[in-house]
């Protein structure tokens, strides 16, 4: 009976704290819901009465918005599909094909995880800056594929697979390309699912590299582009158009959430090496 | 044809096959290591040789200055404020957001709905971007209509302008992060209480052990592992901070939230010092470098 | 015709060599079982003949082409794995057909060939599924359906059977013989399980730590045991072995002294001298209680009650044991002194070396 009560004791403040925790987000897109009539008058309270689309309306009508979508949609896919391309097959050499100096290159690559994006940020930019590339998609997804640990997860996954499939695909004809397409790539979809969610948020999300690459208004993502409101908008003008944009910032995010929670929070636990 | 090793004989295919086995894997590496080594490995080497020049942004004027940059460095008061504000960051806000993950996890690994629900709340704000969260904290924040100000005249108090105020920024700054990240370690710690065998804790039952030194005695050890890694994982992730300041603070008020990053940043990007950032930056990569050897040398020890 | 030949076939990893020089001779058509413990490089070698090991010495013929470079897919052999390695995202047909459509069969040849082997494998209403909707006994039928379809000149099975329940094993085991019987094709099976050999095989071959030691029919390899290690692997239980002296010995007949006995047996003693060690080794069903003087005299240690028969653990005064059968509702208890009598033209003599000492009739002829 005392340990019920502890429980129930436990469960009662947590869903306090949860309430509290959620605050911020449900004020922020109360907010952005309210007319601007009326955020001058007050900010207080969580529920938008009365309530108006017009700063949504204003976000796609008169800004960059739409614009920073169509970058940060065409990032996210083209980093996440490359990087699951490149991963899948380099982690695939890794963990089945005997190759020369295999063990060599592994360890050169997984060197590479100890190199913070900090580290190569300015070297990158004057990289780029010679190439004459910055302000393009090219900049905005290229640098991003050279991270190692997609790699590293798809070897570990590889390595887990039983080899005699492999032995029986070989035995029925099958070359390499043929295995890694029709076997052991339909094989790793959790996997390949785990990473490309992750790789789409964190590309999503970014801001370091992109902040320093796209300098031009029309190439940034909505991440970026969103930082540039903060410092351009007066908080009492546009409060209610900041809103929105947040929540418009956030929206995919949010339902990408819903829908592959499980994968998210599986995938932790394999980024994290345990 | 015939290219066997000699330590290797007989462990594969060989001649023609192992001949095309060998093709066949660097075929698959190809793709990814072209981007490592363009991407990643030869900027790696260039940060290392620009640390060693007078290098400016724009323009070509590079000029070799052996280890100038360095020697500049150790004399200048802005790297060591910065380097200060980054420790400061990071000593605050690591060991908060472990403790905050594990007594998350410990309220929340439950087997009910409602728990899963919890859990889904609280790792939700890791979801977010900066920029989103920022926006979302400086709102929160604000001195005029912020949420924290209405509640506080609604109490009768005076609204603080938390981060254009010396003591109360880098506070506000560790609130913000914690509410951003606070949902990853608690994950980590989920999934190490996950792995303790329910079977200990019935054995504890029937030994009458208490709620507490149920706690004490064996789920806190069992953490011990993840914790380690946490601790680690969250160290390296602040060593990095950069997104926070500079977009609710802009590093002050006084430089007094300026982290490394930012340093790093604006001495390249608004100072036209490429050099001397890539001199901070390999300062920051050694940083964090010993961080994770540490973690390496501890989690080796504790494998004994 | 699909002969299977191998020449002194070498397996080596680095300087460790695990295969030594193995020489075999399999006839078309013929269901061949390599046994041995595990570790003996018994699943080596068909992973060799299968092209998925190297070979690193010596050659392998089948059907008379030599097959040493040519790549598993090439040799028409097909191989039933331990695990079945289905392909777990394809449907129990796409299983069956993937390595046809790799050699790009027509589609109506592949459709028919399949419906063919589901016929005769009876799991027709299974093609639909994949291998995670399936029991263990079903899966199996699925990989030996994948392995039918290629039509191939030999057939590999990796311990196939090991993974199944005890009465679907027995089940499966007439089942592969009969199937084996409908096609046209050599049978190469390696378990570790003597009585998989003993029920299956038209010739087994007992392997030890990367050699042959011995290759015949079921009953010869029964019956006469090559050595000591065949003897003692071959038969449940297994043949018992006595070290004892010889204690006379002639062209035709050995005398060896047993605790409360000697035995007599017809084997070639020309090379033996009177007290010489050798190895005695007799089966259980072939010692028989008796009231009067026996072979062996001792007391009953343990009993186990099989039902059809008892085995009798029986320890002489020596301390050497061994197993004998009594009938099934032997009377013998416990702490009973016993006689056991040889039945006649049974026992084994083995060398100092654990080889068999040739019979007498050999050295007559």
């Amino acid at each position: 009976m005392n340990r019920t009560f502890g429980d129930r004791l436990i469960l009662v403040l947590v869903i306090g704290a949860a309430f509290v925790w959620m605050m911020p987000m449900l004020w922020v897109l109360s907010l952005s819901l309210r007319p601007n009539e009326e955020l001058v008058r007050s900010t207080a309270g969580i529920l938008p009465w009365p309530k108006t689309l017009e700063h949504f309306a204003t976000l796609l009508r008169v800004s960059l918005t739409p614009r920073w979508l169509l970058n940060s949609v065409i990032v996210a896919f083209g980093m996440t599909a490359l990087t699951l391309l490149l991963s899948s097959l380099a982690g695939y050499a890794f963990a089945r094909i005997d190759f020369p100096g295999r063990r060599a290159v592994f360890l050169l690559v997984m060197a590479g995880l100890m190199i913070p994006e900090q580290a190569i940020l300015v070297p990158l930019h004057a990289m780029l800056a010679d190439w004459e590339m910055h302000n393009t998609y090219f900049s905005l997804i290229a640098p991003r594929l050279a991270g190692p640990m997609g790699v590293f997860l798809m070897t570990q996954f590889f390595k887990a697979v039983p080899r005699e499939l492999e032995e029986a695909a070989e035995l029925d004809n099958a070359s390499r390309l043929k295995i890694f397409w029709s076997v052991m790539l339909p094989l790793s979809r959790p996997a390949l699912t785990t990473l490309g969610i992750f790789t789409f948020l964190f590309a999503w999300n970014d801001f370091l590299w992109p902040v320093v690459t796209a300098t031009q208004p029309e190439m940034y993502t909505l991440s970026v582009g969103l930082g540039s409101l903060q410092g351009n908008f007066a908080m009492s003008e546009g409060l209610g158009f900041l809103m929105a944009s947040a929540v418009f910032a956030s929206a995919p995010m949010v339902i990408l959430y819903v829908v592959f929670q499980r994968y998210i929070v599986q995938g932790i636990t394999l980024t994290s090496g345990k | 044809m015939t290219v066997t090793s000699v330590q290797d004989a007989g462990s594969r295919p060989h001649g023609l096959a192992r001949y095309r086995d060998a093709l066949s894997g660097y075929a698959f590496l190809a793709p990814f290591l072209a981007f490592y080594a363009v991407f990643l490995l030869y900027p790696f080497g260039l940060g290392l040789w620009m640390s060693l020049h007078d290098w400016e942004i724009v323009g070509d004027y590079r000029e070799f200055i052996g280890l100038l940059n360095y020697q500049e460095l150790w004399d200048d008061p802005y790297f060591w404020e910065a380097l200060k504000r980054t420790l400061q960051f990071a000593a605050i806000t690591a060991p908060a957001a472990t403790v905050l993950g594990l007594v998350l996890a410990l309220a929340l690994n439950g087997p009910l709905r409602l728990h899963g629900a919890l859990r889904a709340v609280f790792f939700a704000s890791n979801i977010f971007s900066v920029t989103v969260v920022t926006l979302v904290w400086s709102m929160v924040l604000n001195p005029d209509r912020g949420l924290i100000a209405n509640g506080m005249r609604a109490v009768g108090l005076e609204p603080i302008a938390f981060l254009a105020d010396q003591d109360w920024a880098m506070p506000a700054l560790v609130v913000t992060t914690l509410w951003w990240v606070a949902g990853f370690p608690m994950a980590l710690f989920l999934a190490g209480l996950q792995q303790i065998p329910p079977e200990v804790y019935e054995a504890a039952r029937l030994d009458n052990a208490s709620r507490w030194a149920v706690l004490r005695r064996i789920t806190l050890p069992a953490l011990a592992r993840t914790t380690l890694l946490v601790v680690v994982l969250q160290t390296v992730m602040h060593l990095q901070v950069f997104g926070q300041p500079l977009l609710m603070t802009r590093g002050g008020p006084a430089n007094s939230t300026r982290p490394l990053v930012q340093l790093i940043y604006e001495t390249s990007f608004r100072d036209w010092r490429s050099g001397y950032a890539s001199t901070v930056s390999v300062v920051l990569f050694v940083m964090m470098f010993c961080v994770a050897l540490l973690q390496f040398r501890l989690s080796r020890q504790e494998g004994d | 015709m699909a002969d299977v030949l191998l020449r002194d076939v070498r397996k080596r990893y680095g300087a460790q060599e695990v295969i030594h020089g193995v020489s075999l001779e399999l006839k078309h058509r013929e269901f061949i079982v390599f046994v041995g413990p595990s570790g003996c490089g018994k699943s080596t070698l068909l992973r060799m003949i299968a092209g998925l090991e190297q070979i690193s010495d010596g050659e392998i013929l089948i059907g008379g082409r030599r097959v040493n470079d040519t790549p598993p897919g090439d040799r028409g052999v097909a191989m039933v794995f331990q695990n079945y390695a289905l392909y777990p995202h394809m449907t129990a047909a796409d299983n069956m057909s993937f390595g046809l459509r790799n050699i790009g069969t027509p589609r109506a040849e592949i459709e028919e060939r399949v419906a063919a082997a589901a016929r005769t494998l009876q799991i027709e209403h299974l093609l639909k599924r994949r291998p995670s909707e399936m029991s263990g006994g079903q899966r199996q039928r699925i990989a030996i359906g994948r392995a039918i379809v290629r039509r191939p000149n030999v057939f590999l099975f990796d311990e196939p059977l090991s993974n199944l329940d005890a009465a679907l094993r027995v089940q499966m085991r007439v089942e592969l013989v009969q199937l084996h019987q409908r096609l046209d094709a050599t049978s190469i099976y390696v378990t570790h399980d003597q009585v998989e050999a003993m029920t299956m095989a038209d010739r087994i071959v007992v392997f030890r730590d990367g050699r042959i030691e011995q290759v015949g029919t079921p009953l010869e390899v029964y019956r006469t045991p090559a050595n000591t290690f065949v003897a003692g692997f071959i038969g449940a239980p297994k043949m018992n072995l006595l070290e004892t002296r010889v204690t006379a010995a002639s062209t035709g007949r050995v005398e060896v002294a047993l605790p409360g006995g000697r035995a007599e047996l017809a084997v070639d003693g020309r090379a033996l001298a009177s007290g010489a060690s050798v190895t005695f080794g007799v089966r259980p069903e072939h010692l028989r209680r008796t009231a009067g003087e026996g072979v062996f005299r001792g007391q009953v240690k343990a009993l186990e009650r099989l039902g059809r028969e008892t085995l009798l653990h029986v320890t002489g005064t020596d301390g050497a044991s061994l197993i004998a059968t009594d009938t099934g509702d032997s009377p013998v208890r416990i702490g009973d002194t016993v006689a056991l009598a040889l039945e006649p033209g049974s026992g084994r003599l083995f060398g100092g070396n654990g080889a068999a000492l040739p019979p007498a009739a050999a050295s007559a002829a």
